[in-house]
């Protein structure tokens, strides 16, 4: 038992050394950007990806301004893809499971905003059809993926790729959550910092 | 709008068709809106600016830009175009290609085409440079299309290459702290100042070689945050600056630069071509009291009635369309 432990934790430990640093500071400049042009954020994934895009949407619209949520603040607008149930049984049932990201984001996308797609496999087709909707409309795309990035990693903009083994779904999707746990967490020191000097009141 | 910090100047093509030219720049909170609207209702063309223009005939439009702009779009009619600026014009800034870059978006949006933000800036340099024959380079209209903190190299075959410096919010914030921005009060037109520069560039060779082996250090010295560093670097880029054409710096500049250097500023520029528009300062937080009375006290003794301290940050973001209807 103790065997495994350590080798799933050395694992980690060597995916999290190993981090695209500079492709996620990219992704930290595109949040910015989307954020100062009042652009809104899409997030979505597959399975355990669409319950990290959820708990990234909540973390990213409310706990980054935690300290400040009574102030008269713009906030950052992350909308979970598709965000409601009927959505995305609708778009399964009727047109198919390949449309249930594509589909309800083209109710929304526009020019300015941010498209983050989350697919350890970087090849689900559901997150292809979205990332080459976001592409038609020049949006910029934060692509999340593992293994060997597949198409995912080719199309995006920032290409922040969690190299593994195939199949490690574990590891990815962990270190997944700490890239987007970091995230949350620059931003919250961001406005943090901004309130410290002034500039929120 | 932009403001640059070393290296311009070398994005002229006199310069960096022998050798690569280099440019660091930053794009702040000073916009340029352009709104077009195209459909029956509309007679004629419509052109509102400073001045306002309606006229049966494209080329019958004054305002060359928009002329050759629409020229190129194939839209000969029914169309109104109204240009509104943060900021006015011929002061450094950048305002006029940050213009052109609105517009070529819109009339390319107008068409249906969603295109990246290097295709508009190429859209505009080649309206500029390539009908207009302005004599001007190129790292304004990538600045105004792209965004946020760049290192812009221009290739002797006329290719650019973008390097998005990736700073994190404390290094940003923090320039913007130690920064002073002026406005002089006093407009010029780059291009008479540009047309000098591009005729000397052979003598003054050494000189544009140098500033663009400025970029390198600059960058590095920003992402350490060394901002006193950063302001020196300035002063030695605007010395250089200085030298490359006669209307560069003025009496007037000239002493309005030395009373922000003399009550305390690590370092600065003019911004733009020169002549006249704004004045940047890095310098440290206690002195910038200081410099804003010296800079009034100066501008006061040359009788700049329309000098002014212009507060700004700098902004990620480049060209984008605030609306569009389908």
């Amino acid at each position: 038992m103790k065997d495994f432990i350590s080798e799933f934790s050395n694992h980690a430990i060597d995916a999290i050394r190993t981090l695209p640093s500079a492709e996620i500071a990219k992704a930290l400049v595109i949040l910015q950007a989307t954020y100062e042009r009042g652009g809104r954020i899409y997030v979505c994934g597959n399975g355990g990806s669409l319950a990290l895009a959820t708990h990234f949407v909540a973390d990213l619209n409310k706990t980054v301004f935690s300290n400040h949520l009574e102030k008269k603040l713009q906030r950052f607008q992350a909308i979970r893809l598709p965000s409601t149930e009927s959505e995305l049984t609708a778009w399964a049932n009727d047109v198919g499971y390949d449309m249930v990201f594509a589909g309800p984001l083209k109710n929304y996308i526009q020019e300015g905003d941010t498209l983050i797609a989350i697919s350890s496999s970087g090849n689900s087709q559901n997150i292809i059809k979205a990332v080459e909707l976001a592409h038609e409309y020049n949006v910029p795309i934060i692509g999340m993926s593992g293994f060997d990035g597949g198409v995912l990693n080719r199309l995006a903009d920032a290409k922040i790729l969690v190299e593994t083994p195939l199949g490690e779904y574990e590891v990815v999707e962990s270190v997944h959550a700490v890239i987007l746990h970091m995230m949350v967490k620059y931003f919250k020191n961001y406005f943090n910092f901004l309130a410290d000097n002034g500039h929120i009141v | 709008m932009r403001i640059s910090f070393v290296g311009g100047g070398t994005d002229l093509s006199s310069f960096y068709t022998k050798e690569k030219g280099c440019v660091l720049s930053a794009t702040i909170d000073k916009y340029v809106y352009v709104t077009i609207k195209h459909g029956p209702q509309i007679r004629g063309i419509n052109v509102r600016y400073s001045e306002s223009e309606s006229v049966q005939n494209v080329r019958e439009l004054k305002n060359d830009r928009v002329r050759e702009a629409l020229l190129a779009s194939g839209i000969n009619n029914n169309i109104e175009i109204s240009i509104f600026s943060d900021f006015p014009g011929k002061t450094g800034l950048g305002s006029s290609s940050s213009f052109s870059v609105a517009l070529m978006k819109g009339l390319r949006l107008l068409r249906g085409d969603t295109v990246d933000a290097r295709t508009v800036a190429e859209d505009a340099c080649m309206l500029e440079i390539g009908v207009l024959k302005e004599p001007i380079g190129k790292q304004d209209q990538y600045a105004a299309a792209i965004g946020g903190f760049n290192i812009l190299t221009f290739n002797p075959d006329h290719s650019v290459v973008v390097e998005h410096l990736l700073l994190d919010f404390r290094k940003s914030i923090g320039l913007e702290k130690h920064a002073l921005l002026f406005f002089t009060g006093i407009t010029r037109d780059a291009r008479d100042i540009l047309s000098e520069q591009q005729k000397n560039t052979e003598s003054k060779f050494s000189t544009l070689s140098q500033m663009v082996s400025m970029a390198e250090p600059f960058r590095t010295e920003l992402l350490a945050g060394n901002f006193k560093r950063l302001g020196e670097m300035l002063h030695e880029g605007w010395e250089l600056k200085r030298t490359l054409a006669s209307g560069v710096s003025t009496s007037t500049i000239d002493a309005l630069y030395a009373a922000g250097q003399g009550a305390g500023a690590w370092g600065g520029k003019v911004l733009g071509a020169g002549g006249g528009g704004c004045i940047l300062f890095l310098a440290p937080l206690e002195s910038h009291e200081a410099i804003r009375n010296a800079m009034k006290g100066a501008a006061k003794k040359h009788n700049l009635g329309w000098f002014n301290e212009v507060p700004f940050q700098f902004v990620q973001s480049g060209v984008e369309a605030l609306m569009h209807k389908q």
